[in-house]
């Protein structure tokens, strides 16, 4: 039985989160999310949205209601996607793979602890971090512009983030150029799916092997809230689509777990 | 305590060459026993301390620590180690550091914060405990990972190249430590290329070339050898130089004051010497021109490589 206290070391891991990847996370994001509101109020887009609302609603502060629910509706739908990749990209980059490449390991696992049970317990942190950060921003965008932060936003966001980061959490165990090769699947998993996911051959079955992260916006758009003008509403949360991702991101972190308890720590 | 029994370590480089790191190789380590690790450049005492941590596995044979497998071992009881080159993050303060790596060992608060204060003390580094990992000096890095490494004193310790960038007072300092942590129960491995360190530490020593164990030298019970191996030994005199050829007629003078003596035993030194001072020279050096240890090196490995 380990006397080890890695429990513990949890407050350490999430200083380490917000300190060396959080503060990108919310640059990277406050970023996206200046170029997205910008776009949104940029005159020449908001005046012809301003001038349908008007015509559908008889006082200013109606207007000015749905003008807010549009701005949240086209931001979220906009900056979601890119921000909970960038998010999990940032919380997973090098999480085992840079302990292994830079030596670090070496006095780490000298000490009674198991590499599965730092690395595993380093990703549930990082995810607890990020969904710090993505609050702490949601009720700051809340406090300047309009309330955002749902329950169902928030529960998308953590799940998303998961299906994502497994992916993350596997290669960094498995691979050195971990944020490499997250980008490099999830680029591949959406063009694949996108070009061959109708096809009907036999061989199309194998996509189901790969995860659906084409279809990611749908799971965005049902927490992005009811768009104003344009498309009908989307409805509720696609529940089984976010089932099959965050699934899939569970099943590569677990997959990540059994190869830091088999392989070797030490880079020939 | 520690078995290695036929390991054998290979390596595929990216071309498919196979290298081997280690081949056939076996030892028993025991309990009590300081135990060194000397070899050239490439001879495998990197590849050897990684798999006795189970940072790497064996492609032949098996080892045993305290009957576990390394590994297993590690994760269960821990071992106090200190790698060839310190890898600490870089951001670390250095006592941030300690209580990081007090915690995973699992120590408890306040004990663990005692501990930390008391290594920190103990290895001369209450000056630099707040600067960052990456201003620390090579050898004030190489006691913080010496001090990580002590922060619990666990039955198997293994210190990799310890004094690299100490200072002399701080070698000294290494040695005294070693020795306070010699106990009955626990074996300290050392790896160096300092064969006069090991000398004065080890009570045996591997030395490995090529991936193999060429010898084991038992240092506390050496015996010393014959004729044209024995060890050459210099004098050196403030008084007294020109009695040196009559007393050792083979001496050669080496310059600075200094003789050789080729060829002769310890007690012929020894007799030597003190018919040189009962005609008023005044001896104030005399040592062995290579330690017993290190003509069992030459003899191992041959006398053209140098030791890493």
């Amino acid at each position: 039985m380990s006397r080890a206290r890695v429990g513990a070391y949890a407050v350490w891991q999430l200083r380490d989160y917000l300190k060396d990847r959080g503060v990108p996370t919310v640059i990277v994001a406050t970023l996206s999310a200046y170029l997205s509101l910008s776009g949104i109020f940029e005159p020449r887009v908001r005046e012809p949205i301003m001038s349908i609302l008007r015509a559908r609603f008889d006082t200013a502060e109606a207007v000015q209601a749905a003008w807010m629910t549009h701005v949240n509706h086209a931001f979220l739908s906009t900056t979601l996607n890119a921000l909970v990749f960038v998010g999990a990209l940032f919380a997973m980059n090098g999480i085992v793979a840079n302990d292994r490449k830079l030596g670090f390991y070496r006095f780490l696992f000298a000490k009674p602890i198991t590499p599965s049970r730092y690395y595993g317990q380093a990703f549930l942190v990082h995810w607890a971090g990020f969904m710090l950060v993505t609050t702490i921003l949601g009720v700051l965008y809340g406090a300047i512009l309009s309330p955002i932060v749902t329950q169902r936003l928030l529960v998308a966001i953590a799940l998303m983030f998961v299906a994502y980061a497994g992916i993350a959490f596997l290669l960094s165990a498995a691979a050195r150029w971990d944020w490499l090769s997250l980008v490099a699947a999830a680029v591949t998993a959406t063009l694949l799916w996108d070009r061959f996911g109708a096809s009907s051959h036999p061989i199309a079955k194998l996509l189901y092997l790969l995860p659906p992260l084409h279809r990611a916006n749908e799971v965005y758009l049902s927490v992005s809230g009811p768009p104003v003008i344009g498309s009908a509403s989307p409805g509720g949360i696609p529940w089984a689509l976010l089932a099959w991702l965050t699934g899939y991101g569970v099943l590569c972190y677990l997959a990540g777990l059994i190869v830091l308890r088999y392989r070797r720590l030490a880079i020939i | 305590m520690i078995a290695f029994d036929h390991v054998g370590k290979r390596y595929r480089s990216l071309f498919g060459r196979e290298v081997r790191a280690l081949d056939d190789f076996s030892i028993e380590l025991h309990a009590g026993e300081v135990f060194g690790v000397a070899g050239p450049n490439g001879a495998g005492k990197s590849t050897l301390i990684s798999l006795l941590l189970g940072y790497l596995g064996p492609s032949e044979g098996t080892i045993r620590v305290g009957g576990l497998d390394p590994r297993r071992y590690a994760e269960t009881h821990g071992i106090s180690y200190l790698s060839e080159l310190v890898h600490i993050p870089p951001a670390w303060r250095a006592d941030e550091a300690l209580e990081r790596y007090a915690l995973l060992a699992g120590l408890s608060s306040p004990a663990r914060d005692a501990r930390v204060d008391e290594v920190i003390e103990w290895m001369g580094l209450g000056e630099h405990r707040s600067k960052r990992v990456k201003q620390l000096s090579k050898g004030n890095l190489q006691r913080l990972g010496l001090a990580q490494a002590l922060l619990v004193e666990e039955r198997v310790i293994v210190l990799d190249e310890p004094t690299h960038g100490l200072d002399p007072v701080w070698t000294q300092r290494f040695r005294d430590v070693v020795n306070a942590l010699r106990r009955d129960d626990r074996v300290i491995l050392i790896a160096s290329h300092n064969l006069d360190e090991l000398a004065r530490l080890a009570d045996r020593v591997a030395i490995i070339d090529h991936g193999r164990l060429q010898r084991v030298v038992d240092v506390r019970g050496a015996v010393e050898p014959d004729g044209r191996d024995r060890t050459p030994y210099r004098i050196a005199l403030a008084r007294g130089a020109e009695l040196v050829r009559e007393t050792f007629p083979n001496a050669r003078e080496m310059g600075l004051g200094e003789y050789q003596l080729d060829g002769l035993t310890l007690d012929e030194v020894n007799v030597g010497l003190a018919a040189l001072l009962a005609r008023g020279a005044l001896v104030t050096m005399v040592y062995p021109v290579h330690s017993m240890l290190e003509q069992q090196f030459r003899e191992a490995v041959g006398t053209g490589r140098g030791t890493s």
